[in-house]
């Protein structure tokens, strides 16, 4: 049996992947089951999945708690240890990170591969969701399943051009993936972070979420205040002597909402570079 | 498919002509997928969308009533609302289906309490572990409820999260096989309204009529469940292929053991590769999944508790002050045998804590060393 972990963020796809991993091992007669952790997610909170592959039906019906292979889907995750936790010894991890895997601070006696799947997913899909730009450097580095398998599941979640889209982000993801190495470093530094966070109001900061920032032209804004109203997090504060609004980016999760309703297109959304 | 894909999924093989459902976490998906399939037209049935559980099940029940093939969902709370109702629904003798996606009453993850806490309503209550059985099961539930020796609601109970949206392969069955395996509806005439028996429609009683009678009707009925589903389970697996032990239990590696692990839901799963491992290491332990807990399979265990030494129940529920459901009801099962194995109770996953294989080790182990002391020490454990 393969068990699979899967890290991420609420709306890069991670269970979607999951779930993509389980239907191609479906395609090639094995049986599989996707696990996500479900509580009150949200869009940007750190969230887990689980794949377990096997060649009978899947029996145990738990989260995977000691995985074969640590696929990371956000790349500010991607720097916590706790993204090998338990991972069995000689098991892979694979991190959407721009770093090659010799830069890698993770510690511990694994392999490690890396590919920028933000920058593919930017470029092939226009959205940083990297669910399927991962999968094909997951084919590429693990050999656990065909490319083609997985091809033929994404067709399954998303027909027509959005399929295609997603294959070819697979095929580059597998062309420009890097490793795997044995991980350089030898025991890794254990930071303090939640990876799987559900539930509003528990995190006071929220900050390393974002994929993009808003910023605010204040000589456009027409204090209209639809910002203000809109935001979800209510990290977008008032300015009451000067009319106009000013954002509190702890706790801004850079979900656009702002920019998307602000009529004047006040608000630029930047990308934040990790 | 997801576990509630495969509840819908069942809804359209069983082209079920009514269903009405409101949408609870982590029940919500069946709905979704249901009203889906309305607004595409895949068969020819009436959602009803309404603003509670208390109305989803007077709809089915009206629905029912006149011959219609009806389906509801739930879940926790929600069910804990259609509770009034419900009684209804068994007192009509009205063969609804309704999946029950288990989420505790303390907390959104799932525990059984949600469907053990309605045991005194009147319906069939079975326990499924995985989606292939959901799907399977909610198709033998019509079969079983609408027979005539029964006309029994059935609820189908499956874990919320860990079940209800776990992807994991299911085979559909042929349509054309399911049209011939279970033919339409019957309504019974003396269940329709201009008709009413007053011995089986259960309500407005009064003169002469002893008011005990729709009682014992409506008890004789449940317990002859028993019976149909095993039935049922025959003719399923001569047309698909696939069965479920029993129908009432599914015993799992049960040659040759000296302790049985009592499971139900998603658990027995995971203790089914628990029971693997320990037979590997030399340890006598078996596991019987308990698939309908009303009725509940009295003459099975019966039988069981004479090969056994000792049976730990896992109850994935518990009645505050009285204790878990499975562990008293198979004891009052055991008392008139002669030799009775030891019994101990254990509370697991409640609240959705997660029950691992070494849950199942520990209990196996604990279980065993009662065996061989022959006495238990600690008869309640949480896990």
């Amino acid at each position: 049996m393969i068990e699979i972990r899967l890290h991420g963020r609420g709306g890069q796809g991670a269970v979607t992947a999951s779930r993509i991993l389980a239907t191609a091992a479906y395609e090639e007669g094995q049986y599989s089951q996707a696990i996500p952790m479900y509580g009150t997610e949200r869009r940007g909170a750190p969230l887990t999945a689980f794949v377990r592959i096997d060649n009978q039906r899947v029996r145990e019906r738990m989260l995977v708690h000691e995985p074969d292979i640590s696929i990371v889907l956000d790349p500010l995750i991607a720097k916590q240890q706790g993204v090998v936790e338990s991972l069995k010894a000689g098991g892979i991890v694979l991190l959407n990170t721009a770093m090659a895997p010799e830069e890698v601070k993770l510690g511990g006696d694994f392999k490690v591969a890396t590919v920028d799947a933000t920058t593919i997913a930017l470029e092939v899909l226009g959205r940083p969701i990297t669910n399927t730009a991962i999968l094909g450097a997951f084919v590429k580095v693990t050999g656990a399943l065909k490319l083609e398998s997985i091809e033929k599941a994404i067709k399954k979640y998303f027909p027509g051009r959005l399929g295609d889209m997603n294959i070819a982000a697979v095929r580059r993801s597998y062309e420009e993936v890097k490793g795997p190495i044995q991980a350089v470093v030898k025991s890794g530094v254990q930071e303090k972070m939640d990876l799987n966070v559900g539930g509003y109001g528990v995190l006071k900061d929220v900050s390393s979420w974002r994929v993009f920032t808003p910023e605010v032209d204040v000589d456009k804004c027409i204090s209209c205040k639809a910002c203000w109203i809109f935001c979800p997090e209510t990290a977008i504060q008032w300015d009451e002597a000067k009319k106009k609004p000013y954002i509190e980016y702890n706790k801004c999760k850079g979900c656009g909402v702002c920019a998307n309703e602000c009529p004047v297109k006040a608000i630029e959304m930047v990308r934040v570079e990790v | 498919m997801v576990g509630n894909k495969a509840a819908a999924t069942a809804c359209k093989l069983a082209r079920v002509q009514v269903a009405s459902a409101f949408p609870i976490t982590p029940q919500t998906t069946i709905t979704q997928y249901l009203s889906e399939m309305h607004a595409n037209a895949e068969w020819d049935f009436d959602f009803v969308n309404v603003e509670g559980e208390l109305s989803s099940q007077v709809v089915v029940q009206g629905a029912s009533r006149i011959g219609a093939r009806t389906f509801t969902c739930t879940s926790g709370p929600g069910l804990l609302y259609m509770h009034h109702p419900m009684q209804t629904t068994g007192s009509g003798r009205l063969p609804v289906v309704m999946a029950v996606v288990h989420r505790s009453y303390k907390g959104m993850q799932p525990d059984h309490s949600d469907l053990m806490s309605q045991e005194w309503t009147g319906w069939g209550h079975w326990y499924v572990e995985h989606a292939q059985e959901v799907l399977d099961s909610i198709l033998m539930a019509y079969k079983v409820a609408e027979d005539p020796r029964i006309r029994i609601p059935i609820a189908v109970g499956y874990d919320g999260y860990v079940l209800s949206y776990t992807a994991e392969p299911v085979e559909i069955p042929d349509q054309a096989l399911v049209d011939e395996w279970l033919p339409p509806n019957k309504p019974i005439p003396e269940v329709l309204p201009d008709k009413v028996n007053k011995a089986t429609f259960g309500r407005g009683f009064g003169g002469e009529a002893d008011p005990q009678v729709p009682w014992k009707v409506h008890h004789d009925a449940i317990l002859k469940i028993e019976e149909v589903h095993q039935e049922v389970m025959d003719s399923f697996e001569k047309t698909f292929g696939r069965r479920y032990g029993n129908a009432m239990i599914e015993p799992y590696m049960m040659d040759d053991v000296d302790v049985a692990i009592i499971a139900m839901g998603t658990i027995a799963g995971t203790c089914k590769a628990a029971v693997e491992k320990m037979q590997k290491e030399g340890k006598k332990v078996g596991l019987i999944k308990l698939r309908s807990y009303i009725p509940f399979p009295v003459k099975d265990f019966q039988e069981w508790s004479k090969k056994l030494d000792a049976i730990a129940v896992v109850d994935r529920s518990i009645c505050p002050g009285k204790g878990g459901p499975v562990y008293q009801r198979l004891r009052e099962t055991l008392y008139d045998m002669k030799k009775r194995p030891l019994t101990l109770q254990f509370h697991a996953g409640l609240g959705g804590k997660e029950v691992r294989v070494r849950d199942f080790e520990l209990i196996g182990d604990k279980t065993l060393k009662a065996v061989k002391s022959k006495k238990v020490e600690e008869p309640v454990t949480w896990v």
